[in-house]
């Protein structure tokens, strides 16, 4: 297995403006191996988004070591390359759309990698097939959903020919079938074309379909591993601030009342299955 | 206070080839002191409703009656239904404006002509009614505060009004769980307590089947379904075919329930809990 | 109501007119604009309506939607009609009171309006068969030469493409702002100039954080696009002159002749 990124003791201080300084990540130790779909959790000013933009050099540490594929985000002749590697999408499809035409918006990357104008063409339509937009190419992008919109922004950045992508809250704004079409196309994107994906979300119900989940507080991450293993931990999840599935809160309650049933389900129907061996 | 709605309609841009008709002949009614949930897919026309309801917007066709009142009778004053209705918008914090969280607060009542000691009256009521600190927070700048903290000073600023109806827009999006959950929690205590009749706009079906009396569906601008949310949630194969779910403790107990199990409808997890465990139990005392 | 104006609206299709490089349809604006006002006769306007005619239906785009996005500036027109025929000294038709109209008012006033007429149609059929990237894009194209100069050409062109991709997103959020304002009984609409100005407030300073708020994530997600300056970016689309071109400009420079002999 090959790293896709990983950090070394991570800090990183901010000062408000009115002089007062925040330590939004005070030691991240993290690594993401290629092909992987990694969730991070946390509750509202935890530093997830800080420690996102870390990874493809939109911030730098304070202090250790952030490395992309093997090279380190201080490298600043190589900080183009590391963002073509590392791609990101934000919360507010509004805000990160430049052009005021789908397919113009999409070609915006690779033009400012300086691909060839045939290149782009090929990579812009083989994009916005990937997301399932692609006979939206000539539309307006203010006349979309929120949900079409994000998968714009995420196909501006397929067509960059990404190995990671991360993904800030990219569904926090959207309905429940936004996020589905969201989600839907993040997970395939990870496991047809294996590309490396880290998702921050506030919804509990995304981070299930991950490898792995990572959970932050105050600057650090306090929990990782797989969403079983972590939404198992119920308590400690609800005193994080967090939440988790209803079936496993369901399924926590059950034990509680002495009902034997395994303590990481996740889903509906493996709860199902579990209750009818009881029954 | 009660809502009347008679036959709204709404088109958006009439008589351009943008035209597009967001609200098609809607008719319902809301009694006095109910907690109501309104739900539909994106686009579906919440957000045109509501703004209706306070006269922020005119009909294309038809009425709306506040307590009897035509809101968009000549005869009405807009002020006294804006301050009778209360209208918390979609991430209400972009509407802060004011140095100090007590003069966000206080714009409300100021517009309303009250005098000083009822507006500090009503900023210590509506920060109150959030869980935010008077004495703390009063003299700080509303741009210092976090996230959550800023929606709830905004969410204040339309209570301070005093409003006996309520109505907001997504009040949670955005928020992490446990935000979520306290700012969910306000509002259903301020229900309660000052029984104030409440419409919630959500894309949560968890949150409206733990929180509404009473469920009004919306698709493409026509009103599908009015009635209780154990009723609503029992058509899971509906709202799934207009882009809508179920809570998956609703959603749990249907699929026990066919394969087998005596298991009754769920809307919450205390619910599914009871309920699963009677059925268990019932079998080892067989 | 902002957004009833449907001047400048791009609509999309695929014609001649809509195909043309956006260069040379700049250029030939400016040339059909220049014509406009060497006009001198009423019969000029003949070969101006021909030429207006072809475009228009090459364009496909239905006259009525063309007129209509007069609709907003019909103010405008009418304000020049009336300067026109009052104020035009000559041979008088009629008097009433102190005002008078002259015959030689009402015809400097229909040539006025036509002409009025002619030049806002025609730039809307600019920016109606042109998308806005293809305009920044040709704008920047012809402004290059000019870059030894000093000419922020790239510079400008961006700048341009985000202002008309935010100006729908910031006229939404206005009206947003405002509701909401209003729903906490704010009045934007009564009381004199100071209290208008007062109450203008609440709706600025939310609207100016808005937007600088944009600009800082619109900059950030530019960035982690590696959006770098102008210097090394290709286009996808590169902008080509091609046969058609080369027609609509034979047919633009006849045109200008014509005009031009038409006022000998
Ligand atoms: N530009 C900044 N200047 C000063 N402080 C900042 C800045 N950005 C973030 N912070 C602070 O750093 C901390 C971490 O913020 P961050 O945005 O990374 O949190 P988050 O986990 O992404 O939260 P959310 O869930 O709300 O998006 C917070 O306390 C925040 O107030
Ligand atoms: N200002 C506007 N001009 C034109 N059309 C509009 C405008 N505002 C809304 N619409 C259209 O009216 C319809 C209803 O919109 P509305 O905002 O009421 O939906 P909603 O149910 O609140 O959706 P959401 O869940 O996304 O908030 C949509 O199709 C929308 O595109
Ligand atoms: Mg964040
Ligand atoms: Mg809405």
């Amino acid at each position: 297995m090959t790293n896709m990124i990983k950090t070394e003791s991570v800090k990183h201080e901010y000062t408000s403006h009115t002089g007062k300084s925040i330590m939004a990540l005070n030691g991240i130790d993290i690594s993401i191996e290629k092909g992987e779909f990694v969730a991070i959790l946390g509750h509202n000013g935890s530093g997830k988004s800080t420690l996102a933009k870390h990874f493809n050099a939109l911030l730098l540490p304070n202090s250790g070591t952030i490395m992309v594929k093997n090279i380190d985000t201080k490298n600043e002749e190589m900080l183009w390359e590391i963002r073509q590697i590392a791609g990101m999408v934000f919360q507010n499809p509004d805000n990160q759309i430049v052009a005021t035409i789908v397919e113009e918006d999409v070609a915006f990357g690779p033009e400012n990698l300086a691909v060839e104008s045939k290149e782009i063409r090929k990579r812009v339509d083989e994009a916005l097939k990937a997301v399932d937009m692609y006979e939206y190419r000539k539309h307006g992008p203010h006349l979309l959903s929120g949900g079409q919109k994000q998968r714009i922004a995420i196909a501006g950045i397929i067509a960059m020919k990404p190995e990671c992508i991360i993904l800030d809250e990219p569904t926090a704004m959207l309905d429940p079938s936004g996020r589905k079409e969201v989600i839907d196309t993040i997970m395939k994107l990870n496991q047809e074309e294996g590309i490396t994906i880290v998702l921050i979300t506030h919804y509990m119900d995304e981070a299930v379909n991950a490898d792995r989940v990572y959970v932050m507080e105050d600057g650090m991450l306090v929990m990782d591993g797989t969403p079983k293993d972590v939404f198992s931990q119920v308590e400690k999840m609800k005193s994080l601030g967090l939440d988790v599935p209803q079936v496993t809160e369901i399924c926590h309650e059950l034990r509680k009342e002495g009902i034997k049933l395994p303590a990481d389900i996740l889903t509906v129907e493996e709860m199902v299955v579990e209750l009818c061996r009881l029954k | 206070m009660s809502i009347k709605v008679e036959n709204l309609s709404y088109i958006y841009m009439k008589d351009t080839v943008f035209e597009h008709k967001a609200l098609d002949d809607v008719s319902f009614e809301i009694k006095d002191g109910e907690f109501l949930g309104l739900i539909g897919h994106t686009g579906s026309g919440k957000s045109t409703l509501i703004q209706h309801l306070n006269g922020l917007m005119k009909p294309t066709s038809g009425k709306v009656f506040i307590d009897e009142d035509d809101i968009n009778s000549k005869t009405t004053v807009k002020k006294t239904i804006r301050e009778r209705v209360g209208l918390v918008f979609q991430y209400p914090e972009h509407q802060l404006f004011e140095e100090t969280v007590f003069r966000d607060v206080a714009y409300g009542p100021k517009n309303l002509g009250l005098d000083d000691n009822e507006i500090e009256n009503r900023v210590r009521f509506a920060l109150d009614m959030v869980k935010l600190d008077y004495n703390e927070i009063k003299d700080i700048s509303p741009f210092d505060l976090s996230g959550g903290q800023k929606r709830r000073v905004a969410i204040a600023g339309v209570l301070a009004m005093k409003p006996k109806i309520l109505i907001l827009d997504e009040p949670t999006a955005g928020l992490d769980p446990r935000g979520r959950d306290e700012i969910l929690g306000e509002i259903k205590e301020l229900h309660e307590t000052h029984k104030i009749t409440v419409i919630l706009v959500s894309h949560s079906m968890e949150d409206i089947a733990k929180l509404v009396d009473k469920i009004i569906v919306m698709n493409k601008g026509k009103i599908v379904f009015i009635d209780k949310p154990s009723v609503i949630f029992r058509e899971s194969l509906m709202l799934e075919s207009i882009g809508l779910g179920v809570p998956q403790a609703t959603k749990l107990a249907r699929e026990l329930k066919e394969k087998g199990l005596d298991i009754g409808e769920c809307l919450s997890i205390e619910d599914a809990k009871l309920q699963i465990l009677k059925v268990l139990r019932s079998k080892k005392n067989d | 109501m902002i957004k009833d104006i449907t001047i400048g609206q791009y609509i999309p299709a695929d014609t001649p007119v809509h195909n043309l490089d956006p260069r040379s349809k700049i250029i030939i604006t400016f040339v059909f604009i220049t014509a406009l006002f060497l006009v001198n006769t009423f019969f000029g306007y003949i070969y101006i309506l021909a030429f207006m005619g072809i475009a228009l239906g090459l364009s496909k785009i239905s006259p009525k939607y063309l007129f209509r996005g007069l609709k907003p500036l019909v103010f405008i027109i009418v304000l020049t009609a009336i300067l026109n025929i009052f104020m035009t000294e000559g041979e008088i038709i009629y008097k009433l009171w102190k005002l008078t109209i002259t015959k030689e008012g009402l015809i400097q006033a229909a040539f006025m309006c036509i002409r009025l007429v002619f030049l806002i149609t025609g730039a809307s059929l600019l920016t109606l068969t042109t998308s806005p990237i293809a305009l920044t894009d040709g704008i920047e194209k012809l402004l290059n030469p000019f870059k030894k100069i000093g000419v922020p050409a790239h510079e400008l062109a961006m700048m341009m493409t985000i202002a008309l991709r935010f100006i729908p997103t910031l006229l939404e959020e206005t009206d947003k702002i405002m509701k909401a304002q209003m729903a906490r009984g704010a009045d934007f609409e009564s009381g004199n100039m100071i209290a208008r100005a007062k109450a203008m407030v609440p709706l600025l300073v939310p609207l100016f954080i808005s937007a600088f708020r944009r600009a800082d994530e619109l900059a950030m997600a530019m960035e982690a696009r590696c959006y770098r300056g102008g210097d090394k970016r290709t286009r996808m689309k590169q902008l080509k002159f091609e046969m058609r071109d080369i027609y609509a400009s034979i047919i633009t420079i006849a045109f200008g002749g014509l005009i031009i002999w038409s006022r000998f």
